[in-house]
């Protein structure tokens, strides 16, 4: 605040009247800008001009070897919806999402609880957790690959040794199977970061309100569901618009692990418009996939946001 | 203060972001507007290519005064998105070492191989590879190495089957699967997945008198030929005698399994000994075979090949750098360097006869001229593996590979 105060009277004695002249209001009103406009520089270039970079190519006629051929109008759109795997590929992507993020906020709001109990080794468990999401996910995901390996596999081994499976299973070459230990792998990177921001949530509890709830003989179950939930509102919102948009743009576990096969069986939009671009060597059918992308992504964290009532927590 | 500095952080952050962001749509090239430096983009193809390449540099400089070249080394699995990138923002090297050309020469990037190379490195390709440079009727792409495919397979699990030779005809394969089963092993390794599924296919198919494309080069990708091979190895699939899921494998996976002495047979090239059975098991009994056919009359080989592509730029002023430095790569003993130290075969007359005294590779350069080539002078050629590589696999495991094939061939009318 010191800071404003002081630019507003440098900016005043270059002003000749000490009565607000024009130049002096004009200054005011754009000091803000000098604050905000690094950020305002960053959103743009970052984020905007991206966006219309990736409209604009969605527009365009690309071949394939990625020489601008001129204007295909909504050309490349016809050809994304008349692809016969586009449906099943988007239903796919909206079950992995919604799966692996439900699954990850329940784990987590447990998970939270537990940091911030007191216990002996605290510290060490804290960090523990924070293990997964200092690894690389692409390392995460060839790890697993390998684990769950038809010949060579750590889990095959096991379920063998233990005889709960008489032969090796082939674990990733099943889409069904591949995806839900695929969803298994983004839940257990996706787990740190939702697990501490729930921590933090719980530590902006004060700890009177749970006290007047034993005063009044709430037991565990009444002020878990009753208190600490509620309180936890806004960072329940936060963990999750962010996993959402994370797991919804997950490239590296599934090229990883399946490469988004056999055929489109195990493809998200994601790994769908980079096969679009390098196998079928269409940048634009691409690029419009990639809008598309954007907007489903736009709509769902609207969605998600209108139904959980933001406003009420800015607030 | 702390508000401050971060302040000046973000400003400065923004403003290197806009700089290097404005960087990237401008055509400038680093250095390259005298004509002397080039820049060369080459594939790895393993833990040998940059020593050979930064040796070979260093060489040619020191030979031509003057004339620099930068190198910069891709890996294959980012090769195709690095491409693009380069043609896109209008940032090609001078010299490129990839797996296909005709797109490039169709959208008029490239030079004619006649004008960056001497007419004696130019009569020095062996005429087949020649042949599969050329995009309508002229020759563009320059053959970088070659390689084919033949059947390999594992003595020692012959031996125990009581098989004596090798497999020649289609129904020799499945019975010699399923003796080799019964031992235990795997029979045939198919790997169908998307690494080089196109590969593996047309090995098959052309010796059932099935390919790509018509006698007079339209798609013919859904032809009965063709419907009939897939047909054999979605068979050979359910009758238990190929690994699981074909549909995932990638070749390195079997090869891997074949030298660990799993498999009893699969289809191999030039460099699957230095690169897959050596580093396991130096003493695996394994045979070396021509490609099975159907009939077992006519034996075809599958042959790959790689190119370097010389792009255009600065209206032609790097043409001469380029040729200096390719006829000096097409030297006899620089060819034959890189081609014994990657397990490659020669796309030169020259280079070929050094090659032949290894006798592992001389059943390879021997089975070059029977070699049959996916059409990669049609640009179109690209989509069409990506498209297979991408769905062929399916055949084998949940879909009818007639309507498979069918896809691949609308996609293919469809890029031409």
């Amino acid at each position: 605040m010191q800071d404003v105060k002081l630019r507003a009277r440098d900016a005043g004695a270059s002003a000749p009247a000490p009565r607000p002249s024009a130049l002096r209001r004009i200054g005011l009103a754009l000091t803000p800008l000098l604050w905000l406009g690094p950020s305002l520089v960053l959103i743009a270039v970052v984020v905007l001009w991206p966006v219309a970079e990736m409209v604009r190519t969605s527009l365009l006629k690309i071949s394939s070897s990625g020489v601008t051929l001129g204007d295909r109008g909504g050309g490349n759109y016809t050809d994304l919806f008349d692809e016969d795997d586009l449906v099943p590929v988007v239903l796919r992507t909206v079950g992995w999402v919604a799966g692996v993020v439900i699954t990850t906020m329940v784990l987590s709001l447990a998970i939270g609880q537990l940091l911030n109990a007191r216990f002996p080794g605290r510290r060490l468990v804290r960090w523990a957790v924070i293990v997964p999401w200092a690894a690389s996910v692409l390392m995460t995901s060839l790890i697993w690959k390998w684990m769950l390996d038809n010949y060579s596999g750590v889990v095959n081994r096991v379920l063998l040794d233990l005889h709960l499976i008489d032969k090796p299973e082939n674990w990733l070459a099943h889409p069904r199977g591949a995806m839900l230990w695929m969803m298994w792998v983004a839940v257990f990177v996706s787990l740190p970061f939702a697990s501490f921001v729930i921590l933090a949530g719980l530590q902006t509890i004060p700890e009177d309100v749970y006290e007047a709830a034993r005063v009044d003989g709430a037991g565990p179950f009444r002020t878990y569901f009753g208190i600490t939930l509620p309180l936890l509102r806004p960072a329940i919102l936060i963990a999750s618009i962010i996993n959402v948009i994370n797991v919804f743009n997950s490239f590296p576990i599934i090229w990883a692990m399946t490469g988004g096969g056999p055929g489109h069986a195990t493809d998200t939009t994601t790994t769908f418009m980079y096969k679009l671009a390098f196998y079928d060597q269409n940048v634009g059918e691409s690029a419009a996939m990639a809008v598309v992308n954007f907007l489903m992504i736009l709509v769902m964290v609207l969605l998600y946001l209108r139904a959980s009532r933001w406003r009420e927590e800015v607030r | 203060m702390k508000r401050h500095l971060i302040g000046a952080l973000a400003a400065g952050l923004s403003v290197a972001l806009g700089v290097s962001g404005c960087g990237k749509g401008s055509s400038s090239d680093d250095g390259g507007s005298d004509g002397k430096t080039i820049k060369f983009v080459a594939a790895i193809y393993s833990d040998n290519t940059k020593p050979f390449w930064d040796g070979l540099i260093k060489d040619f400089e020191a030979k031509n005064s003057g004339y620099k070249v930068q190198l910069e080394m891709v890996d294959w699995t980012q090769m195709d998105a690095k491409v693009k990138t380069y043609v896109q923002t209008k940032q090609v090297p001078d010299v490129l070492n990839y797996n296909a050309f005709s797109d490039f020469a169709r959208d008029g990037l490239i030079y004619k191989a006649s004008e960056v190379v001497s007419p004696a490195v130019l009569s020095d390709f062996t005429p087949t590879f020649t042949e599969q440079a050329k995009y309508n009727g002229e020759q563009y792409g320059l053959p970088f190495i070659s390689s084919a495919r033949l059947m390999f397979y594992n003595k020692a699990l012959f031996g125990k089957a009581g098989i004596k030779d090798a497999p020649k005809t289609w129904d020799e394969v499945k019975a010699d699967a399923e003796k080799v089963k019964r031992g235990g092993a795997i029979g045939y390794g198919l790997p169908l997945g998307p690494e080089e599924a196109q590969a593996e296919f047309y090995s098959w198919a052309m010796n059932n008198g099935g390919g790509w494309v018509n006698p007079a080069g339209k798609w013919a990708i859904n032809q009965p030929a063709n419907v009939d091979t897939l047909t054999f190895l979605r068979n050979l699939t359910k009758s238990g005698l190929t690994q699981p899921n074909p549909e995932t494998t990638d070749r390195k996976t079997v090869f891997n399994q074949f030298a660990q002495g799993k498999i009893g047979l699969a289809i191999g090239g030039p460099f699957t000994k230095a690169s897959f059975i050596d580093p396991v098991n130096k003493s695996l009994e394994f045979g070396v075979a021509p490609l099975p056919s159907k009939s077992g009359t006519e034996h075809n080989t599958l042959g790959v090949m790689d190119v370097l592509a010389a792009f255009k730029k600065n209206d032609g002023k790097n043409k001469e750098a380029v040729q200096k430095f390719l006829d000096f790569f097409y030297q006899k003993d620089n060819t034959a360097k890189f081609l014994t130290k990657e397990g490659f075969l020669p796309v030169t007359k020259s280079a070929g006869d050094v090659l032949s005294s290894d006798p592992y590779m001389k059943q390879f350069v021997d089975a070059l001229p029977t070699s049959k080539f996916a059409p990669t002078g049609n640009p179109a050629w690209t989509s069409v593996a990506g498209a297979v590589k991408q769905s062929l696999g399916t055949s084998v495991a949940g879909s009818e590979p007639k309507k498979v094939l069918d896809k691949i061939q609308e996609t293919a009318e469809k890029a031409g």
